[in-house]
């Protein structure tokens, strides 16, 4: 089950991906930014049981929070690892919030973001330097 | 309507809240959110999420609801299923584990049915939890019947303030006899403390301004003199007003740690054992 933490050596940490150091997840698709939460912050929450995201058009600079993960034991809050405007959530989630736990880097993306500044993506930390500071 | 008890894997309370239930003789689903239950445990939450209290670690187990009401915590759950709206008032979900229940406030419902709020906690008992349960002086004919039957494992007196005060800040008139025969029964009680909380209170010109160092100093003095104890473990907390039901005291400018160093010097002529919280 979830609850059961894993050690940091069996996650998985995608090493095309970008992080940011509250643990969400940065992909950069076709000028814009697909991001997650990384598989440490999903282990680390436990059974996600709801999950709050912006709309489409809501935009936040780079470091603020952008929505929150819920599971029975704690909340989590989302940081966005670029500046930018939301131009796609993923709905499912809301409705499944457990395909977060499954599959962090795929099924459970969570926002895309047209970037205010596509540079920022350099200063996120590699997946060594991340997985390197947990 | 289908009632449906949300539950942990191994979580006693849940057990005993299904116990009862089943003694009862009230139908039930269960929805272990650990297990089988996991979805439909997400559906609810997502459903009812403003009506779920969360505390410091996470969701309390167990939620009862009937389709319409929903009771979260052992002692509300076991009131509701008793006893449905009588006891409100009387528990809240509580933030203490494993043996111990709190969220139990003696002067927080109808004395009327005192006996009915004394069944819960005697089935509480009788499952082998831990009572710890507050007052603020009002029904001590409750207390003391519940420390006659020794019920309670702690109790904590929440002293609002000296007795000219004290009707106005708990919003009702106030028998000071029942205060007073109240700090007399807590300190028989097999563990105790009291506390007073530094809270906006509306003054005789309309105003409002918070109690005054002074106003506790009285506070420790009235419990010294009841008590004929001046080495009694003694709390004095910082009051949220956010979290006041009278909208126009939440208004009040909220106030720091740091401001409560001058009530706890004037307390402790009175009562020298006294603490204050820390930022």
């Amino acid at each position: 089950m979830a609850e059961d933490k894993k050690n940091v050596g069996d996650l998985n940490f995608p090493a095309e991906l970008r992080y940011h150091k509250e643990h969400t997840w940065a992909k950069l698709e076709d000028g814009q930014i697909k991001v997650g939460i990384s598989d440490f912050a999903q282990d680390q929450l436990g059974d996600i049981i709801y999950i709050e995201l912006p709309q489409v058009g809501d935009a936040f600079l780079q470091g603020k929070e952008f929505g929150s993960a819920e599971s029975a034991k704690s909340v989590s809050a989302l940081f966005m690892p670029v500046g930018g405007k939301i131009v796609a959530v993923n709905s499912e989630i809301e409705d499944s919030p457990e395909l977060v736990n499954q599959d962090p880097y795929g099924a459970g993306w969570m926002i895309v973001i047209q970037p205010d500044d596509v540079k920022e993506l350099d200063g996120l930390l590699t997946n060594e330097q991340y997985s390197g500071q947990l | 309507m289908s009632n449906t008890i949300y539950s942990a894997t191994g979580c006693t309370r849940c057990k005993i809240a299904k116990r009862c239930m089943s003694e009862l003789g009230i139908a039930y689903e269960e929805q272990d959110m650990k297990a089988e239950g996991k979805e439909a445990f997400q559906k609810f939450y997502a459903a009812n999420r403003k009506a779920i209290y969360r505390g410091a670690d996470g969701v309390e187990f167990p939620i009862f609801s009937d389709g319409i009401v929903i009771r979260q915590g052992i002692g509300p759950v076991l009131a509701h299923l008793n006893y449905q709206e009588k006891l409100n008032g009387f528990f809240s979900v509580g933030s203490l584990h494993k043996e111990w229940v709190d969220g139990i406030h003696i002067s927080g419902g109808n004395p009327e049915y005192a006996e009915e709020f004394l069944n819960v906690l005697r089935y509480l008992k009788t499952n082998n939890m831990k009572l710890q349960m507050d007052t603020d002086g009002r029904n001590p004919a409750i207390l003391e019947k519940i420390l006659l039957e020794k019920l309670a494992d702690v109790v904590i007196m929440n002293i609002k303030g000296p007795g000219a005060l004290y009707g106005q800040i708990v919003g009702e008139a106030v028998d000071a006899a029942d205060i007073e025969k109240s700090m007399a029964l807590v300190i028989t009680a097999p563990a105790y403390r009291f506390r007073t909380s530094i809270v906006p209170v509306f003054r005789e010109d309309g105003s409002i301004s918070y109690l005054q160092p002074e106003e506790v100093a009285a506070t420790a003095k009235w419990l010294d003199q009841v008590t004929g104890n001046k080495k009694l473990p003694y709390f004095i907390a910082l009051a949220k007003p956010a979290e006041l039901q009278d909208e126009r005291l939440k208004l009040a400018e909220a106030m720091t740690a740091d401001m409560l160093f001058r009530y706890r010097t004037a307390a402790r002529n009175h009562q020298v054992l006294v603490d204050i919280e820390k930022a």
